[in-house]
């Protein structure tokens, strides 16, 4: 990994948040509903106090002079103020984001500790029953809307049995110094063993509900990687040399067979953190994504605007670690 | 994606046949197949089987209960939902809404992805360069926030949801065709069409693309189980198909609220979904098996 | 969930290690909610929703009872000077949250906060300075007392005025607009703990509260150890928090979840007549509702008692005019009777023999409801095609202040927080008014809409209200359906509360077993 290189994907980023930047400008000019009318609802209001609200929130521009505003401003990390929150966006979403990835990323962990496994014996047993078995189970996993898969979870665990929490990240008792912002690190940082565990229940739910379509890729991705490599001639070689399979499945094979599942995972995670806004309301998860959906429909303006950018930056650098992940793992690729 | 077998493909039809074979000897692959045909099948000839008008209200029958249940009615086999309506007959129908915007999508996605795919692959240059970046513009959107905004930017209705999940979803074909078309424009039955004298028109259509089809087949059928499952989401987020019509998604989407009270008004169109989305699955990684065992979204 | 498979559920449990849930302390009284709070400060927010929460922390002025009956909180009495003048004594002994006394000053920063242009201070003007009406100013008229000063009589300031809460001046101006969006200072019966923001709102019990509203018993400190909004905005996932006892009361209960809750042990169901009115609205700007004929065979095709007995499990009032039967002014008013065949026959006479096809605009939370009207109306005739829309791309199309409309009918709802005409007949009657969807222009309503705004003589203002309806029900530019009832689901552990019309969940008389 060269600097240069470094240089190139940073500048390469920069047509790409311009383009998104001015793709939600657009969007938004083009949609219907005034952010001020919405605001105001039933409410009665004069002539001048609208007006005064619109200039309040920046509406009192035109378009196209706003977009030049806000990218003067966002290379200067400033995204303006929200119109509901009375505060920036950027600390608004700053207090979201944390739950947000720390849900991605036990999601993530939860689909790579199921799909690694299963794939491996499904590549491994080919054509078995077990085979069969993880297939259709793994695929499962992508073929139930997330919503109803959710809320039968909580029916059964949460309403039923009583074992897990309904939603929330954790209960009201604990009470944890906010460090990190993610729950299991800042609980572990206390030393709150109990806070911990009541962390970990919370997110046990939504992570699987997240989780399971991920699995279903990775575990396909893993299968038939894994298949690949099996075929490989340095594999046949060292079966034939009298290694014990196991060993030659295991050390060899696996060890690349698992490049093109960790560079998957990390551009899945991607779509983790921007596809969750669903999982996010069934279980009340106080995530960034809901916030974004209910600014889309308030046409809370610089709120979509940041929050986009955003997913744009981290789609961009998961990509450039996914290229990392891969020179690492397997370095006879040169980046 | 360079490979010895891909060098040698001129003689993809053989190739095309040997790996149908392949496909037609797994049985899962030929249930699930066997699935979508009864699916498709109901969708068509939905008038002619359902048992009752789909959209034919009667708020008396509100959440009455499936046939066999106690209060139910085996002239409703399914039970009703919250106003009353057959839920057979509107899965029956919802298979069309379901199908129609999963082929719909991918159809049209494709079709651009490849046009696009095949473009930027083969005359690389600026072409590829404004290609990829318009592809890398739109990946940097979350899909399910790009089709929420697009829906509130041109109002509701089918054609909507389609463009809506279309305009980000042909970028994924367009990257696989385009990773292709580089693999293998360079091959030697490549060079020797261009050597005789073809158009560019020509190697694309005739030389390219028939040899990097599958795994746009393989990445379209897995793609169009996802976009059921996305049209559902929006149902949820209140942006799905116009009443009375069904679809799947939003039969769901509206029984989930009456999860605890009418598990069937949920529960038999999420098995649809289930089953068929299922199907699809199935059906594309035994085709992936059968056509491309190297390929990897 | 009968029907989860027995063996499903066996081998669930069989796989889970036994854990008891985590308990809710003792005296922690949860409200599962559905919105967060945007922000804490009082005169920066737009959503009911915040109000609810801030009216924990804060107190007002005036308050209302769960009756609606306006009573002085912070002020010890009200007084009417003259036709624009009020004078409001200030209670002694009040503490904000951070020990400091309040005093008139606050009072008269708080208002001069919202009523002022560029109140709030950095060019800012508070969005809720429209709720404030014609107020001209604020002043200090003695060390207890502050007077408000209106620019034209206006009777409602004494409904308008729960809406503002008390902020203390000291404070809001160290912490600046910002550190008043997330912090809180008031002199409510509760102090914040702990805002764990789209999650929860965590309060405790102030101890030196001075007990609020004198004619809200009881008087005193605040009941439970704390109070927990907890933010679960998917219903179905509101009710399982419901019936797991996780939380103890939730709002938005559907109607649908009554017999669940009910049936349940230990959990029950609180209604309250709600102060939202329904109606759909029908262009009378469009080709053909026009014409009285066709508006009166709409309103004949509805059964209304059916929709409100069926998909409102009966927790509806029928209204006949836009004002709930609680609003001041209601009076009774001739029917429409649900009457198809007669629908039919007025649809002929106004030249529609063979009938009309609508289309009817909703937003997604009433497509149910409004597809039962659709198919009530469909068989009178009146084919009727639901289109369902996103709420901002609606208003923009129905609330056009006079500008020209699209569109046959809206399925459409006008909240009256203060159950007076003012803030409803006239926004959805009067002549291009912002809520006036249907194109409605009477301007003899027009006429009797303004007197009565400004009217003092209460049962002249009754009677003038009264003559404004008959004239709507003999034009009927709307079809008006019902006043849904706010539905509670609350565990039986909770008393001393009970649910208020104005849709607020003030905790401070609740208390938990």
């Amino acid at each position: 990994m060269s600097l240069g290189k470094l240089l190139e994907r940073i500048i390469q980023l920069i047509p790409v948040l311009l383009g998104v930047s001015l793709i939600v400008f657009v969007m938004m000019a083009l949609t219907p509903g005034d952010p001020v009318q919405i605001m105001v609802g039933e409410q009665s209001i004069t002539p001048e106090q609208e007006a005064e609200l619109r200039r309040n929130l920046g509406l009192d521009r035109p378009m196209v002079e706003r977009f030049f505003i806000f990218l003067a401003n966002a290379v200067q990390f400033d995204f303006g103020n929200s119109f509901y929150h009375g505060r920036p966006v950027a600390d608004v979403i700053a207090e979201r984001l944390p739950a947000t990835i720390e849900l991605s990323l036990v999601a993530l962990v939860v689909a790579l500790a199921t799909a690694i496994p299963l794939g491996v014996v499904a590549a491994i047993r080919k054509n078995s029953v077990l085979d069969r078995v993880a297939t259709v189970g793994s695929l499962l996993g992508v073929s139930l809307p997330g919503f109803w898969f959710g809320i039968l979870l909580i029916m059964l665990f949460a309403v039923h049995m009583q074992i897990l929490p309904v939603s929330g990240r954790i209960g009201y008792d604990n009470e944890v110094a906010a460090v990190t912002g993610f729950l299991l690190i800042d609980t572990l940082l206390a030393g709150d063993i109990g806070a911990f565990g009541d962390a970990l229940r919370h997110l046990l739910l939504p992570a699987i509900t997240l989780g399971l379509p991920m699995t279903a890729i990775l575990m396909r991705v893993t299968r038939s990687s894994m298949l690949e490599v099996m075929r490989q001639d340095y594999v046949t070689f060292a079966e034939a040399k009298g290694l014990p399979r196991r060993r030659v499945l295991y050390r060899h094979a696996l060890k690349n067979a698992l490049i093109p599942t960790v560079s998957v995972a990390a551009i899945e995670t991607g779509s983790l953190l921007g596809g969750n806004m669903i999982v996010e309301t069934v279980f009340g998860w106080p995530g960034l994504g809901r916030l974004v959906v209910e600014s889309i429909f308030l046409r809370n303006y610089p709120l979509i605007q940041a929050a986009v950018l955003l997913y744009a930056v981290t789609y961009v650098v998961l990509n450039f670690l996914a290229d990392i992940l891969y020179t690492v793992l397997n370095p006879r690729v040169k980046l | 994606m360079t490979d010895a077998t891909l060098a040698a493909a001129p003689s993809a039809e053989s190739l095309f046949r040997r790996n149908l074979r392949d496909f037609r000897r797994n049985r899962l692959a030929m249930a699930s197949v066997a699935v979508i045909l009864i699916f498709v099948l109901m969708a068509v000839a939905a008038p002619l089987i359902a048992p009752q008008d789909p959209n034919e209200t009667d708020l008396f029958r509100r959440l009455q209960p499936p046939g066999w249940a106690e209060g139910g009615d085996w002239a409703f086999p399914l039970g009703c939902d919250a106003l009353g309506r057959d839920i057979l007959s509107r899965i029956i129908y919802g298979a069309r809404i379901s199908i129609f915007i999963g082929a719909a999508v991918i159809f049209l996605a494709t079709g651009v992805g490849i046009l696009a795919g095949l473009a930027a692959g083969y005359f690389r240059g600026w072409v590829d360069v404004v290609i990829s970046r318009v592809v890398d513009i739109l990946l940097g959107f979350p899909y399910l926030i790009f089709a929420i905004g697009l829906m509130a930017m041109m109002g509701p209705g089918l054609l909507n949801i389609v463009l809506a999940l279309a305009y980000k979803e042909w970028v994924i074909p367009c990257r696989v065709v385009r990773g292709e078309t580089l693999a293998v424009r360079e091959l030697e039955y490549v060079e020797a069409a261009r050597a005789l004298g073809a158009g560019p028109r020509h190697i694309m259509w005739r030389e390219i693309l028939p040899n990097i089809l599958s795994p746009v087949i393989v990445v379209s059928t897995i793609r169009m189980a996802h976009v059921i499952i996305l049209e559902a989401s929006l149902s949820f987020l209140g942006l799905g198909v116009q009443p009375p019509t069904a679809s799947w998604g939003s039969m769901v989407s509206d029984g989930r609220a009456f999860i605890l009270e009418a598990w069937w008004v949920s529960t038999f169109p999420g098995l649809a979904i289930l089953l068929l989305v299922l199907a699809i699955n199935v059906a594309s990684q035994a085709l992936r098996d059968a056509f491309d065992p190297r390929f990897s979204e | 969930m009968k029907a989860l498979p027995r063996l499903l559920m066996a081998t669930a449990l069989a796989a889970c290690p036994a854990v008891i849930p985590a308990a809710v302390g003792a005296a922690d009284l949860v409200v599962g909610f559905t919105l967060d709070a945007d922000t804490l400060d009082p005169a920066n927010h737009r959503k009911r929703e915040t109000e609810t929460i801030i009216r924990n922390m804060y107190d007002g002025l005036l308050t209302r009872d769960p009756d609606m009956l306006v009573v002085p909180e912070i002020a010890e009495s009200m007084t009417q000077v003259s036709a624009t003048e009020y004078d409001f004594k200030i209670r002694s002994g009040i503490k904000f949250h951070d020990g400091s006394d309040l005093t008139a000053e606050d009072v008269k920063f708080t208002l001069d906060r919202v009523v002022m242009e560029n109140g709030m201070g950095d060019g800012m003007t508070s969005p809720r300075q429209g709720l404030m009406g014609p107020v001209a100013s604020v002043t200090v008229a003695a060390p207890d007392t502050v007077r408000i000063t209106l620019k034209e009589p206006w009777p409602i300031l004494p409904a308008m005025l729960p809406n503002q809460q008390i902020v203390s001046k000291a404070w809001v101006e160290k912490m600046g607009n910002e550190g008043v969006a997330t912090a809180e200072n008031g002199t409510g019966p509760f102090k914040l703990v702990e805002w764990r923001k789209g999650d929860a709102v965590i309060m405790e019990r102030f101890d030196d509260y001075y007990g609020g509203a004198t004619d809200i018993p009881p008087v005193g400190k605040a009941c439970v150890d704390r109070v927990i909004f907890k933010i679960i905005p998917e219903s179905a996932s509101r009710v399982a928090a419901l019936l797991a006892g996780e939380v103890h009361i939730i709002n938005e209960l559907p109607a649908f979840s009554i017999a669940q809750v009910e049936a349940n042990e230990g959990t029950q169901v609180m209604t309250v007549n709600g102060t939202r009115s329904f109606f759909i609205a029908m262009n009378m700007e469009g080709e053909l509702f026009d014409d009285l004929k066709v508006r009166q065979a709409a309103a004949m095709a509805i059964d209304k008692g059916l929709i409100i007995d069926k998909i409102l499990a009966g927790n509806a009032a029928p209204i006949d005019g836009i004002l709930s039967p609680d609003a001041f002014g209601a009076s009774e008013l001739p029917k429409v009777g649900f009457d198809p065949e007669k629908a039919k026959a007025l649809l002929a006479e106004a030249g529609f023999p063979d009938g009309i096809d609508v289309t009817m605009d909703t937003e997604a939370a009433f497509k149910d409801t409004a597809e039962a009207i659709a198919s009530m109306l469909t068989k009178a005739g009146i084919r009727t095609t639901v289109a369902v829309g996103e709420g901002a791309q609606l208003s923009d199309k129905w609330r056009t202040k006079g500008a020209p409309k699209t569109g046959d009918m809206y399925f459409t709802s006008w909240g009256n927080g203060s159950l007076d005409p003012f803030d409803i007949f006239t926004p959805t009657h009067r002549t291009n008014d912002r809520g006036n969807s249907a194109g409605y222009a009477n301007p003899e309503l027009d006429k009797i809409l303004d007197a009565a705004a400004v009217e003092m003589d209460v049962e002249k203002r009754r009677g003038m209200y009264h003559d404004a309806e008959m004239m709507i029900t003999a034009d009927q530019p709307y079809i008006y359906l019902w006043v849904p009832q706010d539905i509670y689901g609350v565990s039986k552990k909770v008393t001393g509360w009970k649910p208020s019309a104005d849709s607020r969940i003030n905790l401070h008389d609740a208390c938990l077993n």
